[in-house]
């Protein structure tokens, strides 16, 4: 059926007449005959639109929500229609890495740009061109900060996808990983928590708190380690950034930023950090220098830190990243500018804290005492996925359902105070 | 007179031991982009990896020529490892309080003769 | 050109939002930030930018990009459409399982179809790119030697020839790396392997067709000496484009392979991601994949927990949108039509080749695979003229150049994958151009040793990036 081949049968005889062969099959007179293998069990090719028609049936049978009101790690922001627009060039899609400068000056200088607004967003002083997720950017970060001293210490309240990632990667490189339980929902580091390689904490945490990230980082850099901080980007357009949070090294999952929801992927993990660790860092970097003729020009650089240089010395395998995802972020951000962020995460913040009085006044409670940015958990006994169900029958995602009592919630700027004022009249429906 | 090694490191063997890369190692790397000094108080042990050297598509290790203690270390070359590349010989990379000398160490005349 | 904040100006904006609907909460002042420096552009002004960036980049919808190992085939248009249907891209991850089985059985059925394709008896998705793939695979095989008690298997053996990525992901999986040098025919040593194999063995990592575009024609040989020092064997997927639906990495003996969904199956490489690094392999293997796994039962597909898996290897289940992508070009060529495409890269690779073997060696008396790297060293010995000088000639002729000195144990290497998706003309003009340089390379040097003239830029000072990094604007 459809082939994307491109030759006639004409011009397959005069090629292979070129190369001195009868028959394609003559060339692969290497392969051992009996390694060959009959047809494939596949179904038989189909025609455009019946690959349409499949696919189309098999996306219909996903269930999609008028409003969400769930997070934990992958959230329902708008996304200005300039952003789709411009990453579906297809000279940004269709390319390879940027090896070849000469060629590739338009990816390398988007990338460029990407580090500096991560940069800016973080306080940080480097940015590489990305992670697979803010999952792995996570491990890599910490992987980065304890070669030396083999222990890293986070907390029961990440994000339990972090978390599992965090063990994988950890337990792979010989790392002990110690988790601290939380308290009152908050990450508290003791003083004699002794030598660590590097601690990880997040920053609003799984459970949306505000943690007190200023005292961590001082207990972490006294114990010896550098602070790996996770933040969801969204909340650094209000919150202090990372570096004024004492960071060393700054993470997270970028999807927020310009990318839809996917079903989980793909999205992009960011890491910046400090001029003094910039060699220890994984990931392709960009910078900018000159040509032969003096003019501005980009190259990827430091590649000495990498993988095909330092074979298995080097500090990280990743080569492929979420360019084009990291291209989305940078037009994303660009095209909201500082006041557009600080809308987005105040509208974020201040329909979490409407969502969350109005669900009290209902008569759920608050399960944890501390601030939060735009994620809370509530506690009604024994009514959670009664609510869940409630709210389904509206068509309305409700929070993750943690278990029977306690509800992860979620509120982005695209809640209306006509959705939320709905779940309000729901829950208080059940309750 | 300096003495070297058969992985190109030169040694000055004076009170302290001075040590760097020597002109043939220095150009078969190229323009070298970055050197990761030793840290002063670092252990080095003789023929056994101190610190790297790095050119822009390649990455090698440099050997202490002998064991002992990093005492200082030249923080010029953290922002113009060039120097390296301009005059092999003058640019030390550490100054090494040594504990044991290789009795191998070759003369000027006989790490020329080596096979490279 | 100017950079994005080289053209900001404080005041203009792109995207206005709704205003906030409820009272506006402020948190603390202690919490937040004073100052956030983003880019202030109109939309037009971004859309100018962006677009300009554009015409500043290369894809494969721009011409010939012949990168050898990377695959770049033709990406259909079909695939982004589908993958951007509303019943894929918005759904929450986090979903109930009942809500999500369009999701679930996309990932099933295309486990199925890559674990057929590759002779395997499970497949995980979960792998963000080729080398998360390599990372995951090699975690499998040290959790199969750990779980038999085997805990002496610290060695991964790599031959000479291999990608960077290969020794490092053993070093992040924990292993330590072992490498076994190439015979005369750029395959691997038999009697090398035979002398570093033993109880230390984990696995031997390989890419077959080579990273030379050879077909290793020992591969039942070094599948019974891995195998009988009780050593695994590991596919590198990068080069599975050759034999699709010809032989399968299982039926060579290979017990674990990793893919490439942006190579292979189509998808777009995004200037540099996000890939896909799908992982396949034998029953003995998969109760180690990553959790959650996908299962169809009596009420349809659920997610599948094993208590042995080695772990997450990202979050959530990976780059689902490149799953769709993926999918969709199966179903699209089916069985017969993954056979041609293999056949054509072969023929198409072999066609390039014998239109230069002439002046550009290569490995003789052999055809090659859907790859063919050739060796620069005569030409300049006698002209100077090195391959990085002939490959960034090219890209005045409009050609991405191929891969350049790599594999290592070939010097002054270029290495060329045309793919399938070619055409007879797009072949020729590569070859008429690659003569030219060659004839260049004698009558004028000079032209080539500064080549590029007609690109956006002159040749980069990549000493000087690396002395004095400037990683931001």
């Amino acid at each position: 059926m459809a082939d994307y081949l491109s030759l006639t049968d004409a011009e397959k005889r005069a090629m292979l007449d070129t190369i001195g062969v009868d028959k394609v099959d003559d060339l692969f007179e290497d392969i051992p005959n009996k390694l060959r293998c009959k047809k494939l069990n596949l179904p038989d090719g189909k025609s455009q639109q019946e690959t349409y028609a499949f696919m189309r049936a098999l996306s219909k049978r996903n269930r999609i929500y008028d409003s969400i009101f769930m997070g934990a790690g992958s959230y329902d922001h708008y996304i200005p229609s300039v952003v789709k627009s411009i990453c579906s060039r297809s000279e940004f899609v269709t390319a390879y890495t940027p090896y070849q400068a000469e060629m590739s000056q338009g990816i390398l200088q988007a990338i460029f740009e990407y580090q500096t607004m991560i940069c800016n967003l973080t306080g940080m002083d480097v940015s590489n061109a990305s992670h697979y997720s803010g999952a792995t950017a996570a491990a890599e970060g910490c992987i980065m900060s304890a070669d030396k001293v083999k222990r890293v210490v986070t907390f029961d309240n990440i994000n339990p996808d972090v978390m599992d990632v965090l063990s994988t990667y950890l337990t792979a490189r010989g790392i002990e990983l110690v988790v601290l339980d939380s308290v009152d929902g908050k990450a508290v580091l003791p003083d004699d928590i002794g030598i660590v390689g590097a601690v990880y904490c997040e920053n609003p945490n799984f459970y949306g708190l505000i943690e007190d990230t200023t005292s961590i980082a001082v207990t972490c850099h006294n114990n010896g380690g550098k602070f790996v901080l996770g933040m969801n980007p969204i909340a650094m357009g209000l919150l202090k950034s990372p570096r004024e949070q004492g960071a060393d090294i700054a993470i997270g999952e970028a999807q927020p930023l310009g990318l839809p929801m996917s079903f989980g992927g793909p999205y992009i993990g960011f890491m910046a950090t400090t001029q003094k660790e910039m060699r220890k860092m994984p990931g392709r970097i960009v910078g900018e220098t000159v040509d032969s003729a003096g003019n501005r020009a980009y190259v990827l650089t430091l590649q000495a830190r990498e993988q095909h240089i330092r074979r298995e010395r080097a500090t990280s395998n990743i080569c492929s990243n979420q360019a084009l995802c990291a291209l989305t972020v940078s037009v994303y951000l660009a095209s909201v500018g500082s006041e557009g962020l600080r809308h987005v995460a105040k509208a974020c913040t201040s329909n979490a804290h409407y969502l969350a009085n109005g669900l009290v006044e209902k008569g759920a409670k608050l399960c944890f005492n501390g601030e939060f940015f735009h994620e809370f958990v509530t506690l009604t006994e024994g009514k959670a996925e009664e609510i869940i169900t409630a709210l389904k029958k509206e068509n309305i995602l409700g929070g993750l359902l943690i278990d029977a009592d306690t509800i992860l919630w979620c509120c982005t700027e695209k809640a209306t105070k006509e959705s939320m004022d709905k779940v309000i009249e729901i829950v208080g429906g059940v309750l | 007179m300096a003495k070297f090694t058969k992985t190109h490191e030169w040694a000055e063997l004076d009170e302290t031991v001075t040590m760097g890369i020597s002109k043939y190692a220095a150009d078969e790397l190229g323009d070298i982009v970055y050197i990761s000094l030793p840290e002063v108080g670092q252990a080095v042990v003789a023929g056994e990896p101190m610190c790297e050297v790095e050119s822009v598509k390649a990455v090698s290790e440099i050997n202490a020529p002998v064991t002992g203690t990093v005492v200082e270390v030249n923080t010029d070359l953290e922002d113009s490892p060039e120097l390296i590349n301009e005059d092999a010989m003058s640019a030390w990379i550490c100054k090494i309080e040594a504990t044991d000398i290789p009795a191998d160490l070759m003369t000027e005349a006989e790490y020329d003769a080596m096979d490279k | 050109m100017k950079t994005i904040y080289e053209i900001s100006k404080s005041g203009k904006r792109a995207v206005t939002f709704a205003p906030i609907s409820v009272p506006e909460y402020t948190l603390d002042s202690t919490l937040t930030r004073d100052e956030l420096n983003l880019p202030s552009l109109a939309e037009v002004d971004l859309v100018r930018h962006y677009t300009a960036l554009s015409k500043r980049a290369f894809g494969v919808d721009d011409g010939f990009y012949p990168l050898g190992s990377c695959t770049m085939k033709y990406n259909p248009k079909i695939n982004e459409e589908v993958a951007s249907l509303e019943g894929f891209a918005s759904v929450h991850p986090r979903q109930d399982t009942d809500e999500i089985q369009g999701s679930l059985a996309l990932m099933s059925t295309l486990s199925a179809y890559l674990a057929e394709i590759t002779g395997m008896d499970a497949v995980t998705l979960q792998p963000c790119a080729g080398a998360h793939g390599e990372y995951l695979g090699l975690q499998l095989i040290k959790k199969y030697h750990e779980k038999r008690g085997d805990v002496k298997r610290t060695k991964i053996i790599v031959p000479d020839s291999a990608h960077g990525t290969n020794p490092a992901s053993a070093s992040m999986a924990g292993f330590d790396i072992v490498a076994v040098k190439s015979n005369d025919e750029k395959g691997v040593d038999l009697d090398e392997l035979r002398a570093v194999v033993g109880e230390d063995t984990a696995a031997l990592m390989l890419t077959n067709p080579t990273t030379l575009g050879l077909f290793e024609k020992n591969i039942e040989e070094i599948s019974k000496i891995v195998h009988e020092a009780g050593g695994l064997l590991y596919y590198d997927g990068a080069n599975l484009n050759a034999v699709m639906g010809i032989v399968r990495p299982g039926d060579m003996g290979f017990d674990v392979v990793h893919l490439n969904l942006h190579k292979t199956f189509s998808t777009p490489h995004g200037g540099g991601g996000p890939g896909s690094g799908p992982v396949g392999c034998k029953s003995m293997l998969a109760p180690y994949l990553p959790n959650p796994g996908v299962v169809k039962t009596d009420n349809g597909y659920e997610f599948s927990f094993s208590e042995d898996s080695v772990g997450k290897v990202t979050a959530f289940y990976g780059n689902f949108g490149v799953y769709v992508k993926a999918l969709a070009y199966i179903v699209t060529l089916g069985a017969e039509g993954l056979k041609e495409a293999s056949e054509t890269a072969v023929l198409n690779a072999n066609y390039l080749k014998a239109r230069l073997e002439d002046l550009y060696p290569t490995e003789k008396g052999r055809h090659c695979m859907h790859e063919f790297v050739v060796s620069l060293e005569d030409l300049k010995k006698e002209t100077g003229v090195s391959a990085m000088d002939v490959a960034k000639a090219m890209i005045d002729g409009g050609i991405h150049p191929p891969t350049m000195y790599f594999p290592l144990i070939v010097h002054e290497a270029l290495m060329f994958e045309p793919t399938e998706t070619e055409s007879k003309d797009t072949l020729d003009e590569a070859a008429d151009l690659l003569r030219s340089l060659y004839e260049k390379a004698h009558t004028c040097p000079e032209e080539l040793h500064t080549a590029p003239h007609h690109a956006a830029i002159k040749r980069p000072d990549e000493v000087k990036a690396a002395r004095n990094p400037i990683l931001r604007g």
